[in-house]
């Protein structure tokens, strides 16, 4: 800065060039870093604005995504909620042969009902037996199965208690 | 060089500075805005994902191929009725028997799963042809490389710290890329939302102690499911892994489905 250009040099003579202050950026050049300086900043500033906070939490991906997902409401209640209300059903299945069916697999979605029992859950006509116990050539052989025209009856729950199957009602 | 300190430099180094702070403030609100819009429900007080690893097991001979799992998991989460659009189905394997003269060891293999093996119909060949007959569940196989969420551009999909593969709704752009790269089929585009589906161990149930609604209704105890990290009395996970021979679907594909099964044959793809 401080030392004088000799005012003999060739560029002070062609009168272009800083005269006083020493080396200066081009012009382009500069233009250029100011704009790469902006989109950058402006990429950042956007990135700031539009980035939830959660994003990153676990993971590339929103991290109270997962709590999203999480806060519907279920629709099936559930075995353990029937518990409450019907445990003696509960023991009595958990002794024959239906322990591994689960109450909502015959009685449908009970929710509305377990939570408040003024609300009925649906009549149940018997023909869901067969959906389980129809034979076919593609279930497995543990699995006992009839061939319904050929059994005793129609009305399966007339011989069958449906909470246990090999007891007659 | 020192430039003299007039009023009209103090008024432009205070506007700007002004400037920035309210710019700040600008940008402050405009993020809150965004936030809003991608605002997130409370969920279950208490659940840690860190502190859980889910898993389902599939056991091929309990199934009874009575179709609860599909009907349940439609009714579950609600997914569209039309019979192209499953988050789990059954499928049904009949081996036929050879033709006589033929020196194969066994005949031709048919597959089906009308609407989703919901109610299959128990005549689809003749008894007398069949060989060997099964039923397959399928759902998603909770890849530990999944291939789904690599070729997600948005980071809308990805498996979480508790072993489940989730779509982000708020974040799908409904390209449709999972769709194509699941090789187990087990993605859709949702045709009212526009975004990708799939299953999601019914998240919202087993994250509130309940089991998956397939789960819950399945007769056979074909489906097993429980948590790695929380292992109970009799472990049913456990139990399987130790007494059964298990496979993974397509293994080759180095996926590294979680989803074991048990009973499966060669012709299940
Ligand atoms: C809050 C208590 C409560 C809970 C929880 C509950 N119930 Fe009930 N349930 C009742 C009452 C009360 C009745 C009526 C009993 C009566 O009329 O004799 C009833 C009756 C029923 C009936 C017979 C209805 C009829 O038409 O006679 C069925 C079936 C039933 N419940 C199934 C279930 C199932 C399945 C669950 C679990 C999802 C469940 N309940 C949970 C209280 C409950
Ligand atoms: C195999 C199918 C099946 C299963 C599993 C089943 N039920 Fe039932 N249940 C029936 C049928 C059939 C009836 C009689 C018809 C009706 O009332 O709708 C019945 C009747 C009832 C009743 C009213 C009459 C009674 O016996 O008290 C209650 C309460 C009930 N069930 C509760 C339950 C609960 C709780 C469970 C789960 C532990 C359960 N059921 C599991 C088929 C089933
Ligand atoms: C959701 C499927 C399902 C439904 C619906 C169902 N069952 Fe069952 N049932 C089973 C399973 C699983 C078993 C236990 C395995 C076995 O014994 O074959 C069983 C066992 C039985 C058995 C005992 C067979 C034996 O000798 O051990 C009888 C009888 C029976 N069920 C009758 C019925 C009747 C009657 C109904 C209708 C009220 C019914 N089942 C509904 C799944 C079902
Ligand atoms: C008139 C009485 C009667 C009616 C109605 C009836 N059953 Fe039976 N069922 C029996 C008797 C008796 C047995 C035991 C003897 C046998 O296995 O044949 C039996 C056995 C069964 C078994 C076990 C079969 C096995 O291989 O051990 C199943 C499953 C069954 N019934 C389901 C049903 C279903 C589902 C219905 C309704 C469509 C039904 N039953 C209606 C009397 C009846």
């Amino acid at each position: 800065m401080n030392d004088c250009p000799n005012p003999d040099s060739p560029a002070a003579a062609a009168g272009q060039g800083p005269a006083r202050r020493g080396f200066r950026l081009p012009a382009q050049l500069v233009r250029l870093v100011l704009l790469t300086v902006g989109i950058v900043v402006s990429y950042l500033a956007a990135r700031y604005v539009l980035t939830p906070v959660s994003f990153g939490q676990y993971g590339w991906y929103r991290g109270n995504a997962l709590a999203e997902i999480a806060a519907r409401e279920p629709v099936y209640a559930g075995k353990a909620a029937c518990d409450e209300c019907h445990s003696e059903v509960l023991e009595k299945i958990a002794k024959g042969e239906h322990q591994t069916v689960s109450c909502e697999s015959c009685h449908g979605v009970s929710r509305a009902h377990a939570e408040d029992p003024d609300v009925k859950p649906v009549k149940l006509t018997g023909s869901h037996c067969i959906r389980c116990h129809e034979a076919n050539p593609s279930r497995p052989a543990w699995f006992h199965q009839i061939k319904v025209r050929e059994h005793y009856g129609e009305r399966c729950t007339d011989c069958h208690k449906p909470h246990q199957p090999n007891e007659v009602p | 060089m020192k430039r003299p300190l007039t009023r009209r430099h103090w008024l432009t180094t205070l506007g700007s500075a002004l400037a920035g702070v309210m710019s700040l403030a600008l940008a402050r609100k405009a993020k809150a805005a965004v936030q809003k819009v991608l605002a997130s429900a409370p969920a279950p007080k208490g659940y840690d994902p860190a502190k859980h690893r889910w898993l389902m097991q599939i056991d091929v001979d309990r199934c009874i191929g009575c179709g609860l799992c599909v009907e349940a998991c439609k009714t579950e989460n609600h997914v569209p009725p039309e019979p192209t659009y499953f988050r789990t189905w059954v499928e049904r394997y009949i081996v036929k028997k050879p033709k006589p003269g033929s020196d194969t060891p066994r005949g031709e293999v048919v597959v089906d799963s009308p609407n989703g093996g919901m109610h299959f119909s128990s005549a689809l060949v003749p008894r007398e042809e069949i060989m060997r007959s099964f039923f397959v569940p399928k759902l998603c196989n909770l890849c530990e490389h999944s291939p789904c969420s690599q070729v997600c551009p948005v980071g809308a999909t990805f498996e979480t710290p508790d072993g489940v593969v989730l779509v982000d709704p708020k974040y799908c752009i409904g390209c449709g890329f999972c769709v194509q790269a699941c090789p187990y089929g087990c993605r859709f585009l949702n045709p009212i939302t526009h975004t990708a589906e799939k299953c999601t161990l019914c998240y919202h149930r087993i994250t509130r102690g309940l089991r998956p609604a397939c789960v819950e209704v399945c007769p056979g105890e074909a489906r097993i499911f429980g948590d790695l990290k929380n292992p109970v009395a009799n472990d049913p996970i456990q139990r399987f892994i130790a007494t059964k021979r298990v496979m993974a679907l397509k293994p080759y594909l180095g996926t590294g489905p979680r989803v074991l099964y048990a009973g499966l044959d060669e012709e299940v793809r």
